[in-house]
């Protein structure tokens, strides 16, 4: 069975799904304007446009899209409107793909550094050249340090699953992602609380409390969108947030709670839902473990002594547990994704799953379900090399209380590479990630890359880090390149798979990492590993799924009807106990607090001082899609959100050029007065005061989040915690 | 009856994610600078309100926060005008639009098949007079093609059977668009199912053929449509014989004509 889909659809069955609107007598449109390439050509008159299948590819979800293709030219991209996780749209950055693809910032060709790391000084080089070099610098660096002594930093990206296995068969267990910047806390709190890590269903639920979540701003899908849908149906919407984002603004009530905080809230949600009996007896005897032990940990956890402690009022803290009770089991604290904000972030995010574990929420319509079957399997692969010289452990084990192995922390990572213990690593390979921009202490990033002896960078555009590297590798965008199927969570919308083939053909030199990796097992004598096609992969990952071929030919999606609610049922948890955990076992034994303790904050905000708090926009993915000359209009630089009270006392008025500056670093950026922020609290959007000259649209605009934020982390996971930075704002020229 | 393709709008719908504006922007080729839709955002009223009515809370050491009214004030039929809220937007497909008034060569017209007001690139000079017309500023003079460009509601996807860019791609479908004299219409439905409003000026009441779900209190911003006086009494006079011209083609000369004195212009104020 070959699972090449040919993705292009008729024209009739396209018009079938977009909806029947009125024809109308038109003028005659115009052909396609593409600044960046030399397409000069008038349309020729009366050709069709063709239409193919694909998956977005500007952040993570892989919203189902449908690509216009006109004279080989991609001139829109509209939603797969039988695309259901994403509920049939596609967003800015979604509808900006074109400009992606077209963008003449793009990486052309292999470059090598020529000049100072940073410097900008490149050389063109051929592939062959490009790839013996990598190959040569790879191989020297594991037989001097072992095959640990490079590190391996993917994004997340449909291919980066090669990356991961280049990384297996090459030999180095040193492999970081994005997941030790954002949502590991989460995870860790709510596989140490329910075994496993839940998807929320958000579209059935009644009532919903956010706290470090901007759902309506930072959309996943189908959840940004079936809060809507929700809320219209009367779901009620409660954000915790120091800033008034849209998503406060869209809701019923906002709380401008203190940051980091969060905790002493959700104990007192807990306080009251136990106190007043709240919760379900039977449920509670039937499913929760340690309900004796939390009650009485509770005790001291009243509103009222919440209310000193959060900003928010006593009397709402206990309206509020009140109202989500009596929508239980439709109601939820929603789990949030990232959760890179505090030292103690995983467990704030378990004194909430806590809270959600009372509402007896789980595996229910309404909320939080558990992960249901796709039915991808995981290709057979060849079993990877053992190298007997490479040491025991990854760099950074050890280093938080609970890490995840596969994961590893980033910030860890760093600083071992620049202490050069345990162990040197002096090898570095990304692929489309942004750590020069995205990770707290931008200076660290700097100081570790200086003690690098090869960097070799894989992306589409000169990022930050591509700015950095020593060998620099253009990737194609999604849009022009074959990728293996993924599974897809989509909470109560689906359970599906999605996949891409080219769109169009890749433009320049651009080489997909799968060809690039391939290439160099080549170069290695490790092709064994890397002897199957794309084709071969996908069919191996597709194989228990035979009318998925099909499904994704005809509709560019597979759906499989897998149980929904009610997994668990007649099951255990997978959880020490096996049940669910408000006190867990394992933590006391480890030492470390069993249930969450409201402890003081790390530092408290002196007076003439701010918390700077980091998050996300609608326009941008993270540090990644600023450039993009789409986006970049509808906000084209940063600011700093502070209030107008604070500003004031510092002569600061809108517009100003401000200097903020923490123990990490410093940037400059236009101070915007905003009253929809804590006067105690500063803001900035991420992905601006770039290093690279080779972002042009963003190059000497704005501040660097990176820069600014000091890099704490979460004392149990190791994920970074971006909340934990005290800054100092001045006007400039203001001594 | 005629068709008149409409817009119904639920800004309480809108999450500001500009999806339709980018969607637009390439479907449409918008120059950057420019826009055919828009998302305006009405500024929230902050303030002490529980805390005003409940001195307690105060007492508890709370900061200034908001809490919204998720139960606008039935009173008067609009949202609450504390509260923010996004409001998309375009050119409305005015039933009396006072664009076509102040075009004097005809090229701004009102489409007889699905009323929507069209823009006819051949016969526009490219003077800007229908600018300030349109109490919206639904119109921008093209900077390369030197002509006024605005929402079509998508006509060449509308030919293919599509919807406009703006509306398919909406995440949580704040925009619906069909034919409002349709009474199986989406739009047409919706407006009898719901309160709705059109958002004019006080002044100038074009009648727009979009509408607003009184979810959220419409922002008032519409301007005053202006339309210079010469120009719309040499446009009554000049529109027959314009259209007299089309037939004998000499009309291109014409344009021509108008659209170097234009560019030189521009050039000159450079």
């Amino acid at each position: 069975m070959a699972t090449k889909t040919d993705t292009s659809i008729s024209r009739r069955s396209f018009l079938k799904w977009s909806g029947a609107a009125t024809a109308a007598a038109v003028a005659g449109g115009q052909a396609p304007v593409l600044h960046s390439l030399a397409y000069t050509g008038e349309k020729s008159a009366g050709s069709e446009p063709e239409y193919h299948f694909s998956a977005c590819g500007m952040c993570l979800n892989k919203c189902g899209l449908v690509a216009r293709v006109e004279n080989g030219i991609v001139t829109k991209l509209d939603p797969n409107p039988k695309f259901l996780k994403s509920r049939g749209m596609l967003c800015a950055r979604g509808n900006a793909g074109t400009s992606q693809l077209y963008d003449p910032d793009r990486l052309k060709y292999p470059l090598l550094r020529k000049g100072e790391r940073g410097e900008g000084r490149w050389q063109r080089l051929s592939w062959d050249q490009a790839l013996d070099l990598a190959a040569e610098k790879l191989t020297k660096i594991g037989e001097e340090y072992t095959r640990c002594g490079v590190l391996f930093t993917p994004g997340s990206d449909m291919q980066s699953q090669f990356v991961h296995w280049f990384a297996e068969v090459f030999g180095s267990y040193n492999v970081t992602t994005h997941e030790s910047n954002c949502l590991l806390s989460r995870n860790r709190a709510y596989l140490d609380t329910f075994g496993e890590v839940p998807f929320a269903d958000v579209l059935h639920s009644k009532y919903i409390i956010m706290a470090g979540a901007n759902r309506f701003e930072s959309i996943i899908t189908p959840d940004s969108i079936d809060l809507m849908t929700a809320m219209k149906k009367g779901c009620k919407l409660v954000v915790l947030d120091p800033r008034f984002t849209k998503t406060a603004a869209l809701a019923h009530e906002w709380f401008p709670i203190r940051p980091g905080t969060d905790m002493s809230f959700f104990l007192a949600i807990t306080h009251v839902i136990i106190h007043e009996k709240l919760y379900d007896e039977k449920y509670a005897q039937e499913k929760l473990y340690g309900l004796d032990k939390l009650t009485e940990h509770v005790k001291k956890y009243s509103p009222e002594w919440a209310a000193k402690v959060c900003d928010i009022p006593a009397k709402d803290i206990r309206r509020i547990a009140q109202e989500l009770a009596a929508a239980a089991p439709a109601a939820m604290i929603y789990p949030g994704r990232r959760t890179s904000d505090y030292v103690n972030s995983t467990q704030i995010r378990r004194a909430m799953a806590i809270a959600n574990a009372l509402l007896g929420n789980w595996d229910k319509p309404g909320g939080l379900l558990a992960a249901r079957m796709v039915g991808t399997t995981g290709p057979e692969l060849p079993e990877a090399p053992f190298y007997d010289d490479n040491p025991d452990d990854r760099l950074d084990h050890g280093s938080a209380h609970i890490m995840f192995d596969e994961e590893g922390s980033f910030k860890h990572t760093r600083d071992a590479i620049i202490a050069g213990k345990p162990y040197p690593v002096k090898g570095w390979f990304t692929y489309k990630i942004n750590p020069l921009q995205s990770v707290a202490n931008r200076r660290k990033t700097l100081e570790m890359i200086d003690k690098l002896d090869f960097m070799l960078t894989v992306d589409i555009a000169m990022s930050d880090t591509a700015w950095m590297a020593d060998l620099v590798l253009p990737a194609p965008s999604y849009l022009e390149r074959q990728d293996p199927a993924a599974g897809l969570q989509g909470s109560s919308a689906c359970a599906c798979v999605v996949t891409r083939d080219p769109v169009v053909p890749a433009l320049f030199e651009s080489k997909p990492v799968f060809w690039i990796l391939r290439e160099l097992a080549g170069r290695m004598g490790l092709e064994e590993y890397f002897s199957f096609t794309m084709e071969e992969y996908r069919e191996q990952q597709l194989r228990k799924l035979p009318d998925s071929e099909r499904a994704l030919r005809e509709d560019g999606v597979y759906y499989n009807p897998s149980k929904l609610y009610g997994i668990y049922e007649g099951k255990i948890y997978k959880t020490k106990s096996q049940k669910i955990e408000l006190y867990n076992e394992r933590y006391a034994e480890m030492g470390l607090d069993p249930m969450p303790v409201c402890k003081p904050l790390r530092e408290n905000v002196p007076s003439d001082r701010f918390r700077m708090v980091v998050g996300r926009n609608a326009y941008f993915t993270h540090c990644t899609t600023q450039n993009n000359t789409l986006l970049n209009e509808l906000m084209p630089e940063n600011t700093l959100w502070i209030h107008p009270n604070p500003a004031k006392k510092l002569g600061i008025r809108d517009g100003d050029a401000v200097v903020l500056s923490s123990k990490s670093g410093e940037g400059e950026l236009k101070a915007e007065l905003k009253k929809g922020i804590r006067e105690d609290t500063v803001y900035m959007a991420s992905g601006f005061g770039v290093l690279s000259e080779g972002l042009t649209n963003v190059f000497g605009k704005g501040a660097c989040m990176a820069e600014i934020l000091e890099d704490f982390t979460d004392e149990l996971s190791g994920n970074m915690a971006m909340h934990e930075t005290i800054v100092k704002v001045a006007r400039k020229g203001a001594s | 009856m005629k068709t008149q393709l409409a817009m119904v709008i639920d800004s309480s719908s809108c999450i500001d994610c500009k999806a339709c504006m980018v969607s637009c922007k390439v479907e449409n080729k918008v120059p950057g600078g420019y826009w055919r839709n828009w998302v305006k955002q009405r500024e929230p009223r902050f303030g002490k309100i529980p805390g005003a009515k409940d001195p307690a809370a105060q007492a508890e050491g709370c900061r200034t926060w908001i809490i919204q009214a998720p139960d606008f004030d039935k009173v008067k039929g609009y949202g609450d005008p504390g509260s923010m809220h996004f409001q998309p937007g375009g050119c409305m497909h005015c039933a009396n639009p006072a664009c076509v008034q102040a075009c004097p060569t005809g090229a701004t017209y009102k489409d007889e098949k699905d009323g929507t007001v069209r823009l006819n690139d051949k016969l526009c000079i490219g003077c800007g007079c229908c600018i300030p017309a349109c109490p919206y500023g639904a119109r921008y003079r093209h900077p390369e093609k030197k002509i006024v460009d605005k929402c079509d509601f998508c006509a060449k996807r509308r030919e293919r059977g599509e919807l406009p860019a703006c509306v398919i791609t909406c995440p949580t479908k704040a925009r619906t668009f069909g034919n409002i004299n349709d009474p199986e219409s989406d739009v047409a439905r919706l407006v009898k199912e719901n309160k709705t409003v059109r958002v004019v000026n006080e002044e100038t009441d074009t009648e727009p053929n979009m509408y607003y779900v009184l979810t959220t209190a419409p922002m008032n911003w519409p301007r005053k449509a202006e339309s210079p006086t010469p120009i719309r009494w040499w446009a009554s006079l000049a529109k027959p014989l314009v259209w007299a011209v089309v037939g004998l083609n000499a009309l291109g000369v014409l344009v021509m004509f108008g659209k170097q004195l234009i560019i030189k212009d521009e050039e000159t104020e450079k």
